[in-house]
C-alpha cells in the first residue's frame, strides 16, 4: 500500500542496481522513496543489500544504474559543496562505526558538530545530553579503544545523532548491544522520530520492527521482497524462528 | 567562529606528529640560519666594500702639470669611462708638500731637493662598490691611456683579492639560498604528507560528516605557515645570537675596528622571514594538492 503525500520524499530509490567489480550483484532495480519524518527498516539476510542502500544514500558508493535522490538532490550530478551539505543534514551509525579509536568518546561525538561549526557550549551540552540517553556519561573522557564493542556501537548512535539531523541511516545499530541498551537506542531514536527526524535503520533483530507502524522494506539477494508496514506480520525469513 | 575549530585541527595534527614537526623545525631554522649567516657575510663584506673604497685611490702620473683648460678635458674623459666619486689635481708644489707633511720630523731629507722634483698627478677616487672594485684593473688601463699619463699606481693586488673573496661569498649565498628552498619546501611538505597519512581515517571521517574542504585543508596549511613562522623566527633568532656573540667576543679586536661589523638591515630580515614563511606554506600547498583527496 502506498501512501499519498504532499511532501517530496527525502529519500527517493529509481530503479536503482548496485554492481560491486567485478559482477557482484547487491542491488537489482530497487525502487522505493522516505517521506520527511517517516522511519523505515531494512531487513533482509546478510548480502540482501540493506548495507548497500545506507551506501548509496550516504554517497560513499554509487549507483551502477538508476537515481538515487536525497533531499531533492540526484547524488550522482551533485556538486562536492552540494554533498558536504548533504552530509551535513545526515547522521549515519555505520556498521563499522568509523571512530577515532584514540581519541575520546567526546570528540568522537563532537566530531559533526566541530565540523559545522556548532558553538563549543552547544557542543558540551549535547555531549552530556548524549552520554546520558545511552547511559555513557562514565566512559566520556575514556579512549573509543579501549570501549567495549556495544559501548563503541553507543558512541557510533551519539554521533549520529549528535548534530539533530533531518535524516539518521543507521545499520545493525543494536547489533552488540543487550535487550536494555537496545531499549535505550530506540528510545532515543523514538525521541528524534517525534522531533520530526528521518529514520533509515538496517537491522537484522525483527523485534525492532515487529510492533512498530513503520514501514519495513525487506530485501533478498538485491531485490525487494516485501514492502509494508511492520504492524503487519512479516514473512519470515529463512533461517528466522 | 569558524577560526577556533581550525585551530583546534592544527594543534592536533601538531601533537599527533611532533616527532618530525620537531624536525622540520630543526631543519627549516638551520637553514634560514646559515642562508642568512652567509647574507650577514656578505652584507658586511660589500659594507666594508664601501668603507674600505675611502681609502682607494688609482694615482695617474703625468709628465708635466695640465694646463686649466685642460683639466676638464681630463675631468670628462674619466668620469664618462667609470662612475667616480672624486678627481683631484695635484701639483708638483702639492706633491712636495704632502710628502712634506708625511716625513713629519724627518723632513729635513727633503732640504736639498727642488720642491718640483715630484711628478705632477690625478688622484682618482672610483665610486664606492664592489662592482667598481671588480673593474678596477680596466679602469687603471683606461687612466694609462689618458694625454700625458706616465703611469698608474693603486692598490691592486689587495682590491683583486677582496674583490674575488667577495665573490666566493656572494656564491655561497646562492648556494645556501637554494639549500633553504629545497630542505624549506621539501621538509614541510614531507611533514605535511606525514601529517596526511597518519590521519588518513580522521579525514575520510570528516569528509563523511560532511566537513567543508577548508575545514579539512586550512590546517594543514596553517601547519606549514607556522613552521615557517617559527622555523625561520628561530633561525633569525639564532643569527642574532650569533652576532652578538661574535661582536662581544671579538670587540676591540684589529678587523672589526677597521669594519663596523652590523647586523642585517630589518628590511633583509623581513625579507628572509617573509620568504621562508612563503617556502614552508608552498611546501605544505604541495602536499595538500598531492595527497589529499577532499
Amino acid at each position: 500500500m502506498e501512501r499519498i503525500s504532499p511532501k517530496p520524499p527525502i529519500i527517493d530509490f529509481s530503479k536503482v542496481s548496485k554492481i560491486y567489480p567485478p559482477d557482484v550483484i547487491a542491488l537489482r532495480e530497487v525502487s522505493f522513496s522516505v517521506q520527511p519524518g517517516d522511519t523505515l527498516f531494512l531487513t533482509g539476510m546478510s548480502g540482501a543489500g540493506k548495507s548497500s542502500i545506507l551506501k548509496l544514500i550516504c554517497a560513499i558508493e554509487r549507483p551502477s544504474k538508476g537515481v538515487v535522490e536525497v533531499a531533492g538532490h540526484d547524488l550522482t550530478r551533485v556538486s562536492a559543496t552540494q554533498l558536504q551539505s548533504i552530509r551535513q543534514q545526515m547522521g549515519v551509525a555505520y556498521q563499522d562505526f568509523k571512530l577515532l579509536p584514540r581519541h575520546s568518546v567526546a570528540h568522537n561525538i563532537a566530531m559533526p558538530m566541530e565540523v559545522t561549526y556548532t558553538p563549543a557550549k552547544t557542543i558540551r551540552d549535547r555531549i552530556s545530553y548524549l552520554l546520558d540517553a545511552l547511559n555513557l556519561t562514565s566512559k566520556k573522557d575514556i579512549r573509543v579503544d579501549k570501549l567495549s564493542r556495544g559501548e563503541q556501537q553507543r558512541v557510533a548512535i551519539a554521533r549520529a545523532a549528535a548534530n539533530y539531523p533531518p535524516l539518521i541511516l543507521a545499520d545493525e545499530p543494536t547489533g552488540n548491544l543487550d535487550p536494555t541498551t537496545t531499549k535505550l537506542v530506540m528510545d532515543l531514536f523514538e525521541q528524534l522520530r517525534r522531533a520530526g527526524t528521518t529514520l533509515v535503520i538496517a537491522t537484522h533483530d525483527r523485534s525492532l520492527y515487529l510492533n512498530s507502524p513503520h514501514q519495513v522494506l525487506e530485501l533478498a539477494q538485491g531485490k525487494i521482497r516485501s514492502h509494508q508496514p511492520a504492524n503487519i506480520p512479516a514473512k519470515s525469513m529463512p533461517g528466522e524462528p | 567562529m569558524k577560526t577556533l575549530p581550525i585551530i583546534t585541527q592544527t594543534a592536533r595534527n601538531f601533537s599527533q606528529t611532533i616527532g618530525s614537526q620537531v624536525m622540520t623545525l630543526i631543519t627549516v631554522s638551520l637553514s634560514v640560519l646559515i642562508f642568512s649567516f652567509f647574507s650577514l657575510v656578505f652584507f658586511n663584506l660589500q659594507r666594508s666594500g664601501v668603507q674600505l673604497g675611502e681609502f682607494i685611490k688609482l694615482i695617474v702620473y703625468l709628465d708635466q702639470e695640465p694646463t686649466q683648460t685642460e683639466k676638464p678635458l681630463l675631468e670628462k674623459q674619466i668620469k664618462g669611462y667609470a662612475p667616480v666619486e672624486k678627481i683631484a689635481f695635484k701639483s708638483r708644489q702639492e706633491a712636495f708638500q704632502q710628502l712634506s707633511n708625511q716625513l713629519g720630523p724627518d723632513r729635513d731629507l727633503l732640504a736639498d731637493l727642488k720642491p718640483d722634483f715630484l711628478p705632477p698627478s690625478i688622484e682618482v677616487y672610483p665610486a664606492r662598490n664592489l662592482t667598481a672594485l671588480g673593474n678596477i684593473k680596466e679602469f687603471s688601463d683606461f687612466l694609462a691611456t689618458l694625454p700625458g699619463a706616465q703611469k698608474v699606481q693603486y692598490g691592486r693586488e689587495w682590491i683583486e683579492r677582496l674583490a674575488s673573496f667577495t665573490q666566493l661569498v656572494r656564491l655561497i649565498v646562492y648556494l645556501s639560498g637554494g639549500l633553504l628552498i629545497l630542505t624549506s619546501t621539501f621538509m614541510v611538505s614531507s611533514t605535511i604528507r606525514l601529517t596526511v597519512v597518519t590521519r588518513q581515517a580522521e579525514l575520510e571521517i570528516l569528509r563523511l560528516l560532511g566537513a567543508e574542504s577548508i575545514y579539512i585543508k586550512a590546517p594543514l596549511f596553517l601547519e606549514g605557515l607556522i613552521q615557517g613562522i617559527m622555523g625561520s623566527g628561530l633561525g633569525l633568532f639564532c643569527l642574532h645570537c650569533l652576532y652578538k656573540w661574535v661582536q662581544s667576543r671579538f670587540n676591540g679586536q684589529s678587523l672589526l675596528d677597521i669594519v663596523a661589523f652590523s647586523f642585517l638591515p630589518r628590511s633583509m630580515v623581513a625579507l628572509i622571514f617573509a620568504a621562508s614563511i612563503l617556502l614552508c606554506t608552498v611546501g605544505s600547498l604541495i602536499s595538500i594538492r598531492k595527497f589529499l583527496r577532499v
